[in-house]
Protein backbone atom coordinates (compact mmCIF):
# COMPACT_ATOMS: atom_id res chain seq x y z
CA UNK A 1 0.00 0.00 0.00
CA UNK A 2 2.72 2.42 1.08
CA UNK A 3 4.76 1.46 -1.94
CA UNK A 4 1.79 2.12 -4.18
CA UNK A 5 1.22 5.57 -2.70
CA UNK A 6 4.91 6.36 -3.10
CA UNK A 7 4.82 5.30 -6.73
CA UNK A 8 1.68 7.30 -7.45
CA UNK A 9 3.03 10.47 -5.87
CA UNK A 10 6.26 10.05 -7.80
CA UNK A 11 4.26 9.75 -11.02
CA UNK A 12 2.26 12.81 -10.07
CA UNK A 13 5.44 14.84 -9.61
CA UNK A 14 6.67 13.78 -13.04
CA UNK A 15 3.38 14.81 -14.64
CA UNK A 16 3.40 18.18 -12.88
CA UNK A 17 6.96 18.80 -14.03
CA UNK A 18 5.86 18.06 -17.60
CA UNK A 19 3.04 20.55 -17.29
CA UNK A 20 5.29 23.24 -15.91
CA UNK A 21 7.52 22.76 -18.96
CA UNK A 22 4.50 23.23 -21.21
CA UNK A 23 3.64 26.30 -19.21
CA UNK A 24 7.01 27.90 -19.87
CA UNK A 25 6.28 27.48 -23.56
CA UNK A 26 2.96 29.33 -23.27
CA UNK A 27 3.95 31.99 -20.74
CA UNK A 28 1.89 34.82 -22.21
CA UNK A 29 -1.22 32.73 -22.52
CA UNK A 30 -0.90 31.53 -18.95
CA UNK A 31 -0.45 35.04 -17.62
CA UNK A 32 -3.40 36.41 -19.59
CA UNK A 33 -5.56 33.50 -18.43
CA UNK A 34 -4.63 34.05 -14.81
CA UNK A 35 -5.10 37.78 -15.18
CA UNK A 36 -8.47 37.13 -16.84
CA UNK A 37 -9.71 35.16 -13.83
CA UNK A 38 -8.52 37.91 -11.52
CA UNK A 39 -10.30 40.61 -13.54
CA UNK A 40 -13.45 38.50 -13.54
CA UNK A 41 -13.37 38.20 -9.74
CA UNK A 42 -12.60 41.89 -9.33
CA UNK A 43 -15.70 42.75 -11.35
CA UNK A 44 -17.80 40.54 -9.08
CA UNK A 45 -16.35 42.34 -6.08
CA UNK A 46 -17.14 45.68 -7.64
CA UNK A 47 -20.71 44.47 -7.97
CA UNK A 48 -20.81 43.56 -4.26
CA UNK A 49 -19.29 46.91 -3.38
CA UNK A 50 -21.96 48.73 -5.37
CA UNK A 51 -24.87 46.88 -3.77
CA UNK A 52 -23.45 47.40 -0.30
CA UNK A 53 -23.19 51.13 -0.96
CA UNK A 54 -27.01 51.11 -0.75
CA UNK A 55 -27.63 48.73 2.14
CA UNK A 56 -25.93 48.15 5.52
CA UNK A 57 -26.24 44.35 5.51
CA UNK A 58 -27.53 41.57 3.29
CA UNK A 59 -29.94 39.37 5.27
CA UNK A 60 -27.95 40.12 8.39
CA UNK A 61 -24.51 39.52 6.88
CA UNK A 62 -22.13 42.48 6.75
CA UNK A 63 -20.06 43.47 3.73
CA UNK A 64 -16.90 41.98 5.24
CA UNK A 65 -18.64 38.72 6.05
CA UNK A 66 -19.99 38.41 2.50
CA UNK A 67 -16.51 39.09 1.13
CA UNK A 68 -15.07 36.46 3.46
CA UNK A 69 -17.62 33.90 2.21
CA UNK A 70 -16.83 34.93 -1.35
CA UNK A 71 -13.10 34.52 -0.79
CA UNK A 72 -13.67 31.17 0.89
CA UNK A 73 -15.73 29.98 -2.09
CA UNK A 74 -12.80 30.59 -4.43
CA UNK A 75 -10.38 28.30 -2.57
CA UNK A 76 -11.94 24.86 -3.18
CA UNK A 77 -12.82 26.00 -6.69
CA UNK A 78 -9.20 26.95 -7.34
CA UNK A 79 -7.79 23.72 -5.88
CA UNK A 80 -10.14 21.64 -8.00
CA UNK A 81 -9.26 23.76 -11.03
CA UNK A 82 -5.54 23.33 -10.33
CA UNK A 83 -5.46 19.54 -10.01
CA UNK A 84 -8.57 18.12 -11.64
CA UNK A 85 -9.25 20.36 -14.62
CA UNK A 86 -8.76 17.54 -17.11
CA UNK A 87 -12.16 16.03 -16.25
CA UNK A 88 -13.65 18.68 -18.53
CA UNK A 89 -11.80 17.18 -21.48
CA UNK A 90 -13.37 13.76 -20.83
CA UNK A 91 -16.85 15.14 -21.44
CA UNK A 92 -15.88 17.51 -24.21
CA UNK A 93 -13.71 15.42 -26.51
CA UNK A 94 -11.57 12.63 -24.99
CA UNK A 95 -14.39 10.09 -25.18
CA UNK A 96 -16.12 11.43 -28.30
CA UNK A 97 -12.92 11.38 -30.36
CA UNK A 98 -11.70 8.09 -28.98
CA UNK A 99 -8.63 9.67 -27.38
CA UNK A 100 -9.58 8.00 -24.13
CA UNK A 101 -7.89 4.86 -25.52
CA UNK A 102 -4.49 6.11 -24.47
CA UNK A 103 -5.39 5.97 -20.76
CA UNK A 104 -6.43 2.36 -21.07
CA UNK A 105 -3.11 1.32 -22.58
CA UNK A 106 -1.05 2.70 -19.72
CA UNK A 107 -0.13 0.64 -16.67
CA UNK A 108 -1.82 3.19 -14.41
CA UNK A 109 -5.32 3.69 -13.15
CA UNK A 110 -7.17 5.58 -15.94
CA UNK A 111 -8.91 7.93 -13.49
CA UNK A 112 -5.62 8.85 -11.89
CA UNK A 113 -3.94 9.33 -15.26
CA UNK A 114 -6.71 11.60 -16.50
CA UNK A 115 -6.50 13.70 -13.35
CA UNK A 116 -2.74 14.17 -13.30
CA UNK A 117 -2.34 14.74 -17.00
CA UNK A 118 -3.12 18.42 -16.67
CA UNK A 119 -1.88 20.69 -13.93
CA UNK A 120 -3.83 23.86 -14.54
CA UNK A 121 -1.80 26.73 -13.15
CA UNK A 122 -4.37 29.28 -14.39
CA UNK A 123 -6.17 28.46 -11.16
CA UNK A 124 -3.58 30.62 -9.41
CA UNK A 125 -5.71 33.63 -10.37
CA UNK A 126 -8.67 32.37 -8.34
CA UNK A 127 -6.45 31.16 -5.55
CA UNK A 128 -4.65 34.48 -5.13
CA UNK A 129 -7.91 36.44 -5.12
CA UNK A 130 -9.45 33.99 -2.63
CA UNK A 131 -6.49 34.22 -0.23
CA UNK A 132 -6.35 37.99 -0.61
CA UNK A 133 -10.05 38.41 0.22
CA UNK A 134 -9.77 36.23 3.29
CA UNK A 135 -6.62 38.06 4.39
CA UNK A 136 -8.24 41.46 3.98
CA UNK A 137 -11.44 40.60 5.85
CA UNK A 138 -9.98 38.36 8.51
CA UNK A 139 -9.36 41.22 10.93
CA UNK A 140 -12.81 42.69 10.43
CA UNK A 141 -14.97 39.63 11.01
CA UNK A 142 -15.31 37.82 14.31
CA UNK A 143 -13.50 34.54 13.89
CA UNK A 144 -12.00 32.60 16.78
CA UNK A 145 -8.67 31.42 15.41
CA UNK A 146 -8.10 28.67 17.92
CA UNK A 147 -5.76 25.83 16.98
CA UNK A 148 -8.86 23.69 16.53
CA UNK A 149 -10.42 26.08 14.03
CA UNK A 150 -7.21 26.51 12.04
CA UNK A 151 -6.98 22.72 11.78
CA UNK A 152 -10.63 22.48 10.75
CA UNK A 153 -10.10 25.19 8.15
CA UNK A 154 -7.18 23.29 6.63
CA UNK A 155 -9.04 19.98 6.75
CA UNK A 156 -12.32 21.25 5.33
CA UNK A 157 -10.74 22.67 2.16
CA UNK A 158 -9.92 19.29 0.57
CA UNK A 159 -13.43 18.08 1.39
CA UNK A 160 -15.02 21.13 -0.21
CA UNK A 161 -12.73 20.60 -3.20
CA UNK A 162 -13.90 17.01 -3.57
CA UNK A 163 -17.50 18.22 -3.85
CA UNK A 164 -16.47 19.99 -7.04
CA UNK A 165 -14.43 17.02 -8.22
CA UNK A 166 -17.23 14.58 -7.42
CA UNK A 167 -19.82 16.54 -9.38
CA UNK A 168 -17.39 16.84 -12.29
CA UNK A 169 -16.59 13.11 -12.17
CA UNK A 170 -20.27 12.12 -12.18
CA UNK A 171 -21.19 14.42 -15.06
CA UNK A 172 -18.03 13.65 -17.06
CA UNK A 173 -18.71 9.90 -16.75
CA UNK A 174 -22.01 10.36 -18.56
CA UNK A 175 -19.90 10.79 -21.70
CA UNK A 176 -19.02 7.09 -21.64
CA UNK A 177 -22.61 6.41 -22.66
CA UNK A 178 -23.57 9.59 -24.53
CA UNK A 179 -20.12 10.37 -26.08
CA UNK A 180 -20.26 14.02 -25.02
CA UNK A 181 -21.29 15.46 -21.68
CA UNK A 182 -19.17 18.59 -21.35
CA UNK A 183 -22.24 20.75 -21.50
CA UNK A 184 -23.89 18.82 -18.68
CA UNK A 185 -20.79 19.34 -16.56
CA UNK A 186 -20.88 23.00 -17.50
CA UNK A 187 -24.52 23.41 -16.43
CA UNK A 188 -23.95 21.69 -13.07
CA UNK A 189 -20.59 23.33 -12.44
CA UNK A 190 -21.99 26.82 -12.83
CA UNK A 191 -24.38 26.11 -9.96
CA UNK A 192 -21.43 26.88 -7.71
CA UNK A 193 -22.39 30.53 -8.18
CA UNK A 194 -25.18 29.94 -5.67
CA UNK A 195 -22.66 29.00 -2.98
CA UNK A 196 -21.14 32.46 -2.71
CA UNK A 197 -24.12 34.00 -0.93
CA UNK A 198 -26.01 33.19 2.28
CA UNK A 199 -28.51 30.45 1.52
CA UNK A 200 -31.25 32.44 3.27
CA UNK A 201 -31.58 34.72 0.24
CA UNK A 202 -32.88 31.90 -1.96
CA UNK A 203 -36.34 30.34 -2.02
CA UNK A 204 -36.96 26.91 -0.52
CA UNK A 205 -36.55 24.98 -3.76
CA UNK A 206 -33.14 26.40 -4.59
CA UNK A 207 -31.98 26.18 -0.97
CA UNK A 208 -32.85 22.49 -0.80
CA UNK A 209 -31.27 21.75 -4.15
CA UNK A 210 -27.93 23.38 -3.31
CA UNK A 211 -27.92 21.81 0.15
CA UNK A 212 -29.06 18.26 -0.44
CA UNK A 213 -29.01 17.44 -4.15
CA UNK A 214 -26.13 19.35 -5.75
CA UNK A 215 -24.54 20.42 -2.49
CA UNK A 216 -22.47 23.37 -3.63
CA UNK A 217 -23.60 25.30 -0.57
CA UNK A 218 -21.21 23.08 1.40
CA UNK A 219 -18.25 24.28 -0.67
CA UNK A 220 -18.52 27.81 0.65
CA UNK A 221 -21.42 29.25 2.58
CA UNK A 222 -21.95 26.53 5.20
CA UNK A 223 -18.31 25.98 6.18
CA UNK A 224 -17.58 29.71 5.99
CA UNK A 225 -20.60 30.46 8.18
CA UNK A 226 -19.24 28.08 10.81
CA UNK A 227 -15.99 30.01 10.98
CA UNK A 228 -17.88 33.32 11.10
CA UNK A 229 -20.45 32.37 13.74
CA UNK A 230 -19.13 29.20 15.39
CA UNK A 231 -22.61 27.70 15.10
CA UNK A 232 -23.69 24.21 14.05
CA UNK A 233 -20.28 22.64 13.36
CA UNK A 234 -21.96 19.27 12.93
CA UNK A 235 -24.11 20.44 10.03
CA UNK A 236 -21.83 23.10 8.54
CA UNK A 237 -18.61 21.08 8.57
CA UNK A 238 -19.92 17.54 8.91
CA UNK A 239 -22.21 18.13 5.96
CA UNK A 240 -19.23 19.11 3.85
CA UNK A 241 -17.39 15.90 4.72
CA UNK A 242 -20.45 13.74 4.07
CA UNK A 243 -21.27 15.50 0.79
CA UNK A 244 -17.69 15.03 -0.43
CA UNK A 245 -17.63 11.35 0.55
CA UNK A 246 -21.01 10.60 -1.02
CA UNK A 247 -20.29 12.45 -4.27
CA UNK A 248 -16.84 10.91 -4.73
CA UNK A 249 -18.21 7.43 -4.03
CA UNK A 250 -21.02 7.84 -6.55
CA UNK A 251 -18.55 9.43 -8.97
CA UNK A 252 -16.11 6.52 -8.75
CA UNK A 253 -18.90 3.94 -9.13
CA UNK A 254 -20.28 5.61 -12.25
CA UNK A 255 -16.81 6.22 -13.62
CA UNK A 256 -15.76 2.58 -13.24
CA UNK A 257 -19.00 1.38 -14.78
CA UNK A 258 -18.52 3.91 -17.58
CA UNK A 259 -14.96 2.85 -18.37
CA UNK A 260 -16.25 -0.71 -18.78
CA UNK A 261 -18.86 0.37 -21.32
CA UNK A 262 -16.48 2.71 -23.13
CA UNK A 263 -16.39 2.05 -26.86
CA UNK A 264 -13.66 3.73 -28.79
CA UNK A 265 -14.46 5.88 -31.81
CA UNK A 266 -14.18 4.17 -35.17
CA UNK A 267 -11.12 4.49 -37.43
CA UNK B 1 -28.66 40.36 -54.44
CA UNK B 2 -30.42 37.11 -55.46
CA UNK B 3 -27.10 35.72 -56.57
CA UNK B 4 -25.53 36.78 -53.28
CA UNK B 5 -28.18 35.00 -51.25
CA UNK B 6 -28.00 31.94 -53.49
CA UNK B 7 -24.31 31.69 -52.69
CA UNK B 8 -24.45 32.33 -48.96
CA UNK B 9 -27.79 31.00 -47.75
CA UNK B 10 -26.67 27.35 -47.97
CA UNK B 11 -23.99 28.20 -45.39
CA UNK B 12 -26.74 29.42 -43.05
CA UNK B 13 -28.61 26.22 -43.64
CA UNK B 14 -25.53 24.21 -42.73
CA UNK B 15 -25.07 26.31 -39.59
CA UNK B 16 -28.67 25.70 -38.67
CA UNK B 17 -28.34 21.97 -39.14
CA UNK B 18 -25.21 21.87 -36.98
CA UNK B 19 -27.05 23.74 -34.29
CA UNK B 20 -29.99 21.35 -34.44
CA UNK B 21 -27.64 18.38 -34.24
CA UNK B 22 -26.15 19.76 -31.01
CA UNK B 23 -29.34 21.25 -29.62
CA UNK B 24 -29.13 19.42 -26.28
CA UNK B 25 -25.59 20.65 -25.75
CA UNK B 26 -26.80 24.11 -26.54
CA UNK B 27 -29.75 23.95 -24.16
CA UNK B 28 -27.58 22.69 -21.30
CA UNK B 29 -25.11 25.43 -22.03
CA UNK B 30 -27.92 27.97 -21.93
CA UNK B 31 -29.28 26.63 -18.64
CA UNK B 32 -25.82 26.77 -17.10
CA UNK B 33 -25.26 30.35 -18.16
CA UNK B 34 -28.73 31.36 -17.02
CA UNK B 35 -28.13 30.15 -13.47
CA UNK B 36 -26.07 33.22 -12.74
CA UNK B 37 -29.11 35.35 -13.65
CA UNK B 38 -31.11 33.56 -10.99
CA UNK B 39 -28.34 34.01 -8.44
CA UNK B 40 -28.31 37.72 -9.25
CA UNK B 41 -32.11 37.83 -9.06
CA UNK B 42 -32.06 36.48 -5.51
CA UNK B 43 -29.20 38.75 -4.54
CA UNK B 44 -31.18 41.75 -5.76
CA UNK B 45 -34.32 40.50 -4.01
CA UNK B 46 -32.32 40.36 -0.78
CA UNK B 47 -30.91 43.82 -1.48
CA UNK B 48 -34.38 45.27 -1.90
CA UNK B 49 -35.56 43.48 1.26
CA UNK B 50 -32.60 44.82 3.22
CA UNK B 51 -33.04 48.33 1.88
CA UNK B 52 -35.49 50.93 3.20
CA UNK B 53 -36.44 52.38 -0.16
CA UNK B 54 -38.22 50.56 -2.96
CA UNK B 55 -35.75 51.71 -5.59
CA UNK B 56 -32.00 51.24 -5.87
CA UNK B 57 -30.26 54.02 -7.83
CA UNK B 58 -33.49 54.59 -9.75
CA UNK B 59 -34.17 50.91 -10.48
CA UNK B 60 -37.16 49.13 -8.93
CA UNK B 61 -37.04 45.36 -8.36
CA UNK B 62 -39.11 44.84 -11.52
CA UNK B 63 -36.71 47.02 -13.56
CA UNK B 64 -33.77 45.15 -12.11
CA UNK B 65 -35.22 41.75 -13.01
CA UNK B 66 -36.05 42.87 -16.53
CA UNK B 67 -32.55 44.31 -16.85
CA UNK B 68 -30.90 41.11 -15.61
CA UNK B 69 -32.70 38.77 -17.94
CA UNK B 70 -32.86 40.98 -21.02
CA UNK B 71 -29.20 41.91 -20.77
CA UNK B 72 -28.34 38.23 -20.36
CA UNK B 73 -30.41 37.52 -23.45
CA UNK B 74 -28.76 40.36 -25.38
CA UNK B 75 -25.23 39.19 -24.52
CA UNK B 76 -26.19 35.64 -25.39
CA UNK B 77 -27.71 36.55 -28.75
CA UNK B 78 -24.85 38.85 -29.74
CA UNK B 79 -22.13 36.41 -28.67
CA UNK B 80 -20.02 35.52 -31.66
CA UNK B 81 -17.22 33.01 -31.93
CA UNK B 82 -17.53 32.06 -35.59
CA UNK B 83 -14.25 33.76 -36.42
CA UNK B 84 -12.28 32.55 -33.43
CA UNK B 85 -10.04 30.25 -35.47
CA UNK B 86 -9.22 32.65 -38.26
CA UNK B 87 -5.80 33.65 -36.92
CA UNK B 88 -4.95 30.03 -36.21
CA UNK B 89 -5.88 29.09 -39.78
CA UNK B 90 -3.59 31.75 -41.14
CA UNK B 91 -0.73 30.47 -39.04
CA UNK B 92 -1.10 26.83 -39.92
CA UNK B 93 -1.91 27.62 -43.53
CA UNK B 94 -5.33 25.97 -43.68
CA UNK B 95 -6.65 29.42 -44.65
CA UNK B 96 -5.77 28.56 -48.27
CA UNK B 97 -8.82 26.34 -48.33
CA UNK B 98 -10.90 29.47 -47.83
CA UNK B 99 -8.95 31.47 -50.39
CA UNK B 100 -9.44 29.03 -53.25
CA UNK B 101 -13.22 29.18 -52.86
CA UNK B 102 -15.09 31.96 -54.65
CA UNK B 103 -16.62 33.29 -51.42
CA UNK B 104 -15.73 36.08 -49.04
CA UNK B 105 -14.20 34.77 -45.84
CA UNK B 106 -16.21 37.08 -43.60
CA UNK B 107 -19.50 36.56 -45.43
CA UNK B 108 -18.98 32.81 -45.24
CA UNK B 109 -18.39 32.95 -41.48
CA UNK B 110 -21.20 35.44 -40.94
CA UNK B 111 -23.83 33.46 -42.81
CA UNK B 112 -22.69 30.23 -41.23
CA UNK B 113 -23.13 31.72 -37.77
CA UNK B 114 -26.41 33.42 -38.70
CA UNK B 115 -27.88 29.98 -39.26
CA UNK B 116 -27.29 29.04 -35.65
CA UNK B 117 -28.42 32.49 -34.45
CA UNK B 118 -31.67 31.94 -36.31
CA UNK B 119 -32.33 28.82 -34.25
CA UNK B 120 -31.51 30.67 -31.03
CA UNK B 121 -34.28 33.17 -31.80
CA UNK B 122 -36.70 30.35 -31.08
CA UNK B 123 -34.77 28.76 -28.21
CA UNK B 124 -33.70 31.98 -26.48
CA UNK B 125 -35.39 35.16 -27.67
CA UNK B 126 -39.00 34.02 -27.77
CA UNK B 127 -39.14 32.08 -24.47
CA UNK B 128 -37.12 34.65 -22.55
CA UNK B 129 -39.00 37.73 -23.70
CA UNK B 130 -42.33 35.98 -23.14
CA UNK B 131 -41.09 34.97 -19.68
CA UNK B 132 -40.02 38.51 -18.83
CA UNK B 133 -43.32 39.97 -20.04
CA UNK B 134 -45.30 37.39 -18.06
CA UNK B 135 -43.24 38.21 -14.98
CA UNK B 136 -43.96 41.92 -15.43
CA UNK B 137 -47.65 41.13 -15.84
CA UNK B 138 -47.83 39.02 -12.68
CA UNK B 139 -45.90 41.48 -10.56
CA UNK B 140 -47.50 44.73 -11.71
CA UNK B 141 -50.87 43.39 -12.85
CA UNK B 142 -50.86 45.31 -16.11
CA UNK B 143 -49.64 44.55 -19.60
CA UNK B 144 -46.64 46.77 -20.29
CA UNK B 145 -45.38 45.26 -23.51
CA UNK B 146 -44.58 47.99 -26.00
CA UNK B 147 -44.31 47.03 -29.64
CA UNK B 148 -42.27 50.11 -30.70
CA UNK B 149 -39.74 49.38 -27.95
CA UNK B 150 -39.51 45.77 -29.02
CA UNK B 151 -39.02 46.83 -32.65
CA UNK B 152 -36.23 49.22 -31.64
CA UNK B 153 -34.70 46.46 -29.53
CA UNK B 154 -34.79 44.08 -32.50
CA UNK B 155 -33.05 46.57 -34.80
CA UNK B 156 -30.50 47.35 -32.15
CA UNK B 157 -29.77 43.72 -31.34
CA UNK B 158 -29.11 42.94 -35.01
CA UNK B 159 -26.60 45.78 -35.24
CA UNK B 160 -25.15 44.67 -31.90
CA UNK B 161 -24.64 41.16 -33.23
CA UNK B 162 -22.86 42.50 -36.32
CA UNK B 163 -20.60 44.72 -34.19
CA UNK B 164 -19.81 41.69 -32.06
CA UNK B 165 -19.12 39.56 -35.13
CA UNK B 166 -16.64 42.00 -36.70
CA UNK B 167 -15.07 42.75 -33.32
CA UNK B 168 -14.43 39.05 -32.93
CA UNK B 169 -13.03 38.75 -36.44
CA UNK B 170 -10.46 41.38 -35.46
CA UNK B 171 -9.86 39.54 -32.21
CA UNK B 172 -9.47 36.22 -34.05
CA UNK B 173 -6.49 37.67 -35.92
CA UNK B 174 -4.76 38.08 -32.56
CA UNK B 175 -3.97 34.36 -32.63
CA UNK B 176 -1.12 35.45 -34.86
CA UNK B 177 0.56 36.86 -31.82
CA UNK B 178 -0.80 34.78 -28.96
CA UNK B 179 -0.08 31.11 -29.18
CA UNK B 180 -3.49 30.03 -28.11
CA UNK B 181 -6.52 32.08 -27.49
CA UNK B 182 -7.94 30.39 -24.43
CA UNK B 183 -6.28 32.61 -21.85
CA UNK B 184 -7.04 35.82 -23.63
CA UNK B 185 -10.64 34.68 -24.22
CA UNK B 186 -11.17 34.53 -20.48
CA UNK B 187 -9.75 38.00 -20.17
CA UNK B 188 -11.75 39.34 -23.12
CA UNK B 189 -15.05 37.93 -21.90
CA UNK B 190 -14.44 39.26 -18.38
CA UNK B 191 -13.61 42.74 -19.64
CA UNK B 192 -16.53 42.82 -22.06
CA UNK B 193 -19.02 41.67 -19.41
CA UNK B 194 -17.91 44.63 -17.32
CA UNK B 195 -17.55 47.30 -20.02
CA UNK B 196 -20.80 46.36 -21.75
CA UNK B 197 -22.84 46.76 -18.57
CA UNK B 198 -23.90 43.11 -18.65
CA UNK B 199 -22.74 42.54 -15.07
CA UNK B 200 -23.45 45.93 -13.52
CA UNK B 201 -25.79 48.43 -15.23
CA UNK B 202 -23.71 51.35 -16.50
CA UNK B 203 -26.17 53.66 -14.74
CA UNK B 204 -24.84 52.39 -11.37
CA UNK B 205 -21.28 53.43 -12.11
CA UNK B 206 -19.73 56.80 -11.28
CA UNK B 207 -21.11 59.32 -13.84
CA UNK B 208 -17.76 60.04 -15.49
CA UNK B 209 -16.99 56.35 -15.97
CA UNK B 210 -20.53 55.64 -17.20
CA UNK B 211 -20.23 58.46 -19.75
CA UNK B 212 -17.01 57.00 -21.14
CA UNK B 213 -18.35 53.45 -21.21
CA UNK B 214 -21.54 54.37 -23.09
CA UNK B 215 -19.42 55.75 -25.94
CA UNK B 216 -17.07 52.75 -26.10
CA UNK B 217 -18.08 49.97 -28.51
CA UNK B 218 -18.88 47.54 -25.69
CA UNK B 219 -22.05 49.38 -24.64
CA UNK B 220 -23.26 48.82 -28.20
CA UNK B 221 -23.09 45.08 -27.59
CA UNK B 222 -25.74 44.72 -24.93
CA UNK B 223 -26.44 47.89 -22.97
CA UNK B 224 -28.01 49.81 -25.87
CA UNK B 225 -30.47 47.08 -26.90
CA UNK B 226 -31.49 46.57 -23.26
CA UNK B 227 -32.10 50.28 -22.69
CA UNK B 228 -34.25 50.33 -25.83
CA UNK B 229 -36.20 47.29 -24.68
CA UNK B 230 -36.90 48.91 -21.33
CA UNK B 231 -37.90 52.16 -23.04
CA UNK B 232 -35.58 54.24 -20.87
CA UNK B 233 -34.16 56.39 -23.68
CA UNK B 234 -35.99 59.40 -25.19
CA UNK B 235 -36.02 60.12 -28.94
CA UNK B 236 -32.67 62.00 -29.23
CA UNK B 237 -30.95 59.35 -27.10
CA UNK B 238 -32.40 56.59 -29.28
CA UNK B 239 -31.09 58.20 -32.46
CA UNK B 240 -27.71 58.90 -30.86
CA UNK B 241 -27.25 55.38 -29.50
CA UNK B 242 -28.33 53.68 -32.73
CA UNK B 243 -25.97 55.88 -34.77
CA UNK B 244 -23.20 55.07 -32.36
CA UNK B 245 -23.87 51.36 -32.88
CA UNK B 246 -23.72 51.86 -36.65
CA UNK B 247 -20.48 53.79 -36.29
CA UNK B 248 -18.84 50.93 -34.38
CA UNK B 249 -20.16 48.44 -36.92
CA UNK B 250 -18.50 50.35 -39.77
CA UNK B 251 -15.36 50.79 -37.68
CA UNK B 252 -14.85 47.09 -36.92
CA UNK B 253 -15.91 46.05 -40.41
CA UNK B 254 -13.26 48.36 -41.89
CA UNK B 255 -10.65 47.26 -39.37
CA UNK B 256 -11.23 43.58 -40.09
CA UNK B 257 -10.89 44.22 -43.85
CA UNK B 258 -7.68 46.14 -43.28
CA UNK B 259 -6.15 43.40 -41.13
CA UNK B 260 -7.23 40.76 -43.64
CA UNK B 261 -5.53 42.64 -46.47
CA UNK B 262 -2.33 43.07 -44.47
CA UNK B 263 -2.36 39.42 -43.48
CA UNK B 264 -2.89 38.28 -47.08
CA UNK B 265 0.08 40.32 -48.25
CA UNK B 266 2.35 38.62 -45.77
CA UNK B 267 0.78 35.19 -46.02
CA UNK B 268 3.26 32.49 -46.75
CA UNK B 269 2.06 28.91 -46.74
CA UNK B 270 4.58 26.13 -47.04
CA UNK B 271 3.92 22.76 -48.57
CA UNK B 272 0.51 21.18 -48.81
Amino acid sequence: MLKKIKRISKMHRIFIAQDLKKLMEYKVDFLTGMFGFMVYQTINLLFLWIIFSGIPALHGWSYDEIIFIYGFSLLPKAIDHLFFDNLWSVGYWLVAKGDFDKYLTKPLNPFFTVLVEKFCVDAAGEFIVGIALIAVTIGKVSIQWSVMNVLLFILILPCATLIYTGIKTITASIAFWTKRSGHITHAFYLMNDFAKYPTSIYNDVIRNVITYIIPFAFTAFYPASYFLTGENPLFNLGGTVIAAAVLMTIGMLIWNKGVKSYESAGS
Amino acid sequence: MRRFLRIYLPFSKAGMQEMMAYRFNFIFHLIGEMLSCFVMYFVWLAVFESSDSSTFMGFSMVDMTVYLFISFMASFLTYSDGAINIGEEIRDGSIVMRMIKPVNFDMYLLFHELGSRFVSIFIVLVPMSVGVELYKFFVTGSVMFSLPNFALFSVSIIIAYLVSFYFNVCYGFLAFFLKNLWGSSVLKDAIISFLSGAKIPLAFMPPALAAVLTVLPFASLSYTPVMLYMGIYDAPQIIWSLSLQLFWLVFFWGLSKLIWRLAMKRLCVQGG
